[in-house]
């Protein structure tokens, strides 16, 4: 019975065009790691090597009816992934590869929206390759690389063997500036250890409460208004519940497609528990997560990663959250 | 201690348990269909077996993977996998590739008349009879699920945004019509008489078209997605899954518009995960998440018989044999029991 309720995770692996992606899935597939893996992608054209199996997919994306104007998910991965489990070997993990030009929104959607999916998978980790040459012109460009940036949990700084310090350092700002979140791992050809790429259990909410984010300063310079940015909030006054509720409710719903992401630890007076969350888009996964660690402030966090956050009030919106 | 499950303590085994054939095969089952008094079922670790009165069942090896989906072709099934394969296989275990398509999966199959289709991706694959070379037709999205009329001169394909309804004139030329309702449709049957289409939704609900004045409506109200559904008698009620009920829509008359469905209860809060009409009679096999099924009469709500007592796992498949003998239950864990539905039968 376990064996059959455990859920199998999923890394969603994006990148531009020439990033590296393909040079990560060879890898994946041709080591000797002992694991049986499934890797979902587009005109590949390779078969798997070693015990593994290569599902070609049609990147489909589609609107659910569910009256959230946002709410787009990956058709394709529902009917491939829900396939998958119904296999009588067991896999260790599930590989999605997205091409260069794709959103990931509808593929972190689908793991909160399709019941099928969420019982039987979990979204893992997005882990988002970069080439260190071409990615701040690529961030200029095209609206698709910043949000690959916006969704990592994982950059894969790729290529750092053809820039030189000045340029990786000029790289690494522009990503955090986008999302402070994300661990930034420099390599050459792809060469990063597979258990710093896989099985990472970065969209479980405990793991919001190890990664530390790098919190910026407030001076947000913009240079136009579809960048992708983050702000970052900090409370030390308790916060009132329904009062954030109400705000963060009304904030999804209107402004959730501007919000790519958001993660947060909050005190909310009267709980003794930490209370955690995070979402994307107008999706969210809250829980409360036990008891603040003694010793330490109760500090409540909160971050926003999207575009046109300064025209959104957060910082008042967020204050008129403090208990009286 | 460890519990042997191939001697589980069964508590209160139903009297179609005792005597029926039990088998505990630890792999997925996920499709059956019946072919004449025999019964083919597909397997998660892509084995095909076929169950019939006093012979045992041997594996038949078709897919690398898995059976993804299933339909009977004369004395014959046709089977699509994850392996890219579309098959014709006898129910002695001889196999015939009819088609192979790689890394894509074959993600359903159907026939009528000696006409065979196959989809993957978004494209039909139709095999008129006694022709080599398929005739390809294409949509703008995936193919959610496919189906024949009666007489095998409609093809109904569900997708995103609707259904195309592929036609034949005399001349057998292909020409299509759309039927929309925004939203993704997966699984699509005819109703008996031909009057209805009736697709599932990836949201908990499905939806009909009555096809003599385009007259479409949602049947809604669902917890979980409707992945199982079935005509009872002649069109008279569809059976549907997913609700803790057994939820049987009217189709006689002018259909269900402004009617109330028959809702019929188990015990517990089980999910019903499969349902399938009971030949001749206006009553349904109905299966439930914790793998114990029914056999109820829809009109007669205190007329319920246990066929099969839990094993924790979701009832995938039920299927009846032709001359209405035996039935086989499978289950997504491997638990199969096939049994004579009647007193003086034999097994």
């Amino acid at each position: 019975m376990q064996e059959t309720n455990k859920q199998v995770p999923v890394t969603v692996l994006t990148g531009f065009l020439g990033a590296g992606k393909t040079t990560l899935l060879n890898r994946i597939l041709t080591e000797q790691h002992g694991k049986k893996y499934a890797v979902i992608v587009n005109e590949f054209g390779e078969q798997g090597i070693d015990n593994d199996l290569v599902v070609d997919a049609d990147e489909e994306v589609f609107e659910m009816n569910n009256g959230c104007i946002c709410c787009t998910v990956r058709g394709d991965l529902i009917r491939i992934l829900s396939g998958l489990m119904k296999r009588a070997d067991k896999l260790d993990a599930i590989i999605v590869e997205t091409t260069g030009l794709a959103d990931p929104a509808p593929v972190a959607q689908t793991f909160f929206v399709d019941q099928d999916v969420a019982d039987r998978t979990k979204l893992d980790a997005i882990v988002t390759v970069a080439d260190a040459v071409h990615l701040s012109s690529q961030l200029t460009d095209h609206h698709e690389a910043e949000e690959q940036i916006a969704f990592a949990d994982v950059v894969l700084l790729n290529k750092i063997d053809l820039v030189d310090e000045n340029g990786l350092e000029v790289v690494k700002q522009r990503i955090k500036k986008i999302n402070p979140f994300a661990k930034i791992i420099n390599t050459t050809k792809c060469g990063v250890p597979l258990n710093e790429v896989l099985n990472l259990d970065a969209f479980s909410l405990k793991r919001v409460l190890e990664v530390e984010p790098d919190f910026l300063t407030s001076d947000h310079d913009h240079e136009h208004d579809d960048d992708v940015t983050s702000l970052s909030f900090v409370s030390d006054t308790p916060l009132d519940m329904e009062k954030f509720q109400d705000w963060f409710t009304k904030l999804l719903q209107t402004k959730g497609q501007d919000i790519l992401r958001t993660k947060g630890i909050l005190d909310f007076t009267g709980e003794s528990d930490r209370y955690v969350f995070q979402g994307v888009h107008m999706l969210m996964d809250a829980s409360p997560m036990g008891k603040w660690p003694k010793g330490k402030e109760r500090t409540s966090r909160l971050v926003f990663i999207g575009r046109n956050l300064e025209t959104m009030n957060l910082k008042e919106g967020f204050e008129n959250c403090k208990s009286a | 201690m460890k519990a042997d499950l191939n001697n589980f303590p069964q508590l209160n085994k139903t009297k179609f348990e005792n005597r029926g054939k039990e088998f505990r095969l630890g792999i997925p089952v996920i499709n059956a269909v019946t072919v004449g008094n025999s019964i083919a079922v597909g397997f998660g670790d892509g084995t095909v077996r076929i169950f019939s009165s006093g012979k045992s069942s041997e594996p038949i090896k078709a897919h690398k993977g898995i059976v993804l989906c299933m339909a009977k072709d004369g004395d014959h099934i046709l089977t699509g996998g994850d392996d890219g394969r579309f098959l014709r296989i006898s129910l002695d275990g001889n196999i015939n590739e009819i088609s192979n398509f790689g890394t894509r999966w074959v993600d359903h199959v159907t026939s009528k008349n000696g006409s065979v289709v196959c989809t993957s991706g978004n494209i039909v694959y139709l095999w008129m009879p006694n022709k080599k070379e398929p005739k390809l037709l294409e949509h703008d999205s995936t193919i959610g699920g496919v189906a024949f009329d009666s007489k095998g001169r409609k093809l109904a394909v569900s997708r995103y945004g609707g259904v195309t309804l592929w036609k034949k004139d005399y001349s057998n030329k292909w020409t299509s019509s759309d039927l929309i309702w925004k939203g993704s449709h997966n699984k699509v049957i005819f109703s008996p008489d031909d009057r209805y289409l009736v697709t599932s939704m990836q949201e908990n609900q499905l939806h009909f078209w009555r096809l003599k004045d385009k007259i479409d409506s949602a049947m809604s109200g669902y917890g979980a997605k409707v992945k199982s559904f079935a005509f009872v008698g002649d069109s008279k009620y569809l059976a549907t899954s997913g609700a803790n009920d057994a939820v049987c829509w009217p189709f006689d008359g002018d259909g269900p518009v402004g009617r109330e469905p028959i809702c019929l209860p188990y015990v517990g809060k089980q999910l019903v995960t499969f349902v399938e009409s009971f030949p001749n009679e206006n009553a349904i096999l109905t299966g439930l998440s914790d793998g114990s099924v029914y056999l109820s009469e829809i009109e007669k709500a205190n007329n319920t018989i246990i066929i099969r007592s839990f094993t924790e796992f979701e009832v995938s498949a039920i299927a009846v044999t032709d001359d209405c003998s035996h039935l086989l239950i499978g289950d997504m864990g491997g638990n199969i029991l096939w049994t004579s539905i009647w007193d003086e039968e034999k097994n």
